[in-house]
Parts: structure tokens; sequence; C-alpha cells
């Protein structure tokens, strides 16, 4: 329960805090259809290189983009892992809350045929 | 309903909202249906102190390893037969859970489960539009980039 897939729960909490903002669903959005530069990432934006880093910033530190620190102009990478693991928490909370309530009602068929109808 | 992104569990039970509200803050009847399939939610593992500020414990057993995960909260509304409410403070950012039962009139009951800080800002992120297409896109680039 304290972890999805491998990722801890308290490691999705950045995940989730980072994906709150549509600049930095959009960047990860770009990112998805491959590696871009800082600079690259920059351009659609109304936005300083500066405020954008400091978006990338906050996908690092959820470990959502990887930069890699071979290349001078070090590209942002999408890492995927954490991202799958965020939609599958959400998934699997929705299933939890689902089957809870299916044992419910099965609990009560359960307490309804004891009774017999009590009334 | 006020905030859109929240996330929502809507269920019809069968049976008044007296007893559902019992079923949901009485060890006895937790113990029959709280934890997750594949997990056991034994009696001495339940702790309900069932008052605003009080605990609310649920200790689940994983049938297959005997690994267990335990669901520390504390109440903050305590209405019977209408309203109840908890926070974990430890998990998941402080998630808030409020339930709350409806008569229909016949006999059956909506309860709503509504929750929020889902981790803290979960629910912010669904409520974006965008937010379930993108991840409907980063599925397709998963599965494109997985051999």
């Amino acid at each position: 329960m304290d972890k999805v897939g491998d990722v801890p729960i308290d490691e999705l909490s950045l995940v989730f805090a980072a994906l709150a903002d549509p600049t930095r669903r959009a960047i990860l959005e770009r990112l998805a259809r491959g590696d871009a530069t800082v600079n690259q990432l920059a351009e659609p934006f109304a936005m300083s290189q500066q405020a954008v880093s400091k978006h990338i910033k906050v996908l690092e530190k959820a470990r959502l983009v990887q930069r890699t620190r071979a290349a001078q102009a070090r590209p942002c990478v999408l890492d995927t892992v954490r991202l799958d693991a965020a939609a599958g928490w959400i998934a699997e909370h929705r299933r939890v809350w689902a089957e809870r309530y299916d044992r419910l009602d099965e609990h009560l068929a359960r307490l309804g045929a004891k009774g017999e109808k009590q009334t | 309903m006020t905030d859109t992104g929240e996330l929502t569990f809507r269920r019809v039970h069968t049976a008044e909202p007296e007893l559902l509200f019992d079923c949901m803050t009485q060890p006895q009847h937790l113990t029959q249906f709280w934890g997750p399939t594949g997990t056991t939610t034994p009696l001495d593992g339940i702790v309900v102190d069932l008052r605003p500020g009080g605990a609310f414990e649920t200790t689940m057993v994983n049938e297959r390893d005997g690994s267990s995960y335990t669901m520390r909260a504390t109440y903050v509304e305590v209405e019977r037969p209408h309203r109840l409410v908890w926070i974990e403070p430890e998990s998941r950012g402080g998630m808030k859970t409020t339930v709350t039962f409806h008569p229909l009139g016949d006999g059956r009951t909506e309860v709503v489960t509504h929750q929020t800080n889902v981790p803290a800002a979960f629910r912010a992120a669904e409520a974006q539009a965008g937010f379930q297409t993108s991840l409907d896109r980063f599925a397709v680039y998963i599965e494109r980039s997985t051999p």
C-alpha cells in the first residue's frame, strides 16, 4: 500500500504537485514528443528561460524529468516511471473504494439475510 | 461538490443511513469489508474513537504474505447518520475524506465519499481538463518506448 509499482507514495506527492501546474504539464507533453533543451522548451512559452528552468527543477525533483550530464546543452528527458506510477495510483485508489463498497454491499446483504428483514 | 477536481465516489446502497453510518464506524462491521481485496482487516487492528479528534485506525493484512499496512486517521466531524470526516495526517499529504449519507426515501441511501488533498496537489491536477489527455498521451508514449 505504501508503494505504487516501485515508487513510494511520498514520492508520488511530489509527482502530483509537479503535475498540478499547467506549464509543467505542457513541458512534459513537449518532452513526450522528444528530448529538448531548456532553450527549446522556453520557446513556445511567453516566459523567460529562467522561469522555465524553475519549472524544470520542480520536474527534476519529482523525477519526472532527467537531464543528461554529458552533453553541453544538457537536454531534458522525460522519465516515465513516475508518471506511470501516478496514473496507476489514481486507478488503484478508485478501485480500492469501488471494491470496498462492493464488499459493504455484500456485508449488508448478509446482515439482511441474518435478520430476515427486521423491518 | 464545490471544487470540480476533488475525488468523489458515489454509491447507492440498500440500507438506511443509520446502518451505513454504523458500518463505516463500528469495528465489527469494518472488519467485514474495509481492507482492499486480498487483505483482511482483523478486529484487533481496528481503532475507532468516534468523536472529533478521536483516532480511526485500520490495519490491513495481506493475505498472501502476512505483511500489514496501517491507515492512521483522526476524526474531524462525527455526525450520525449524516456525515463523517477524517484526515490522514501521516500519509498522502494529509488526505481528507468526507463521507455523507443521503437517504433516498425508499430504504436506499446514497453514500458520497469525497476526498481532498489526495495527495496535496492531485485534485488540482485532476481538475485540469488536460490532465487525463496528457496521461493518455504518456501511456501511448510509454507503450512506444518500452520494448
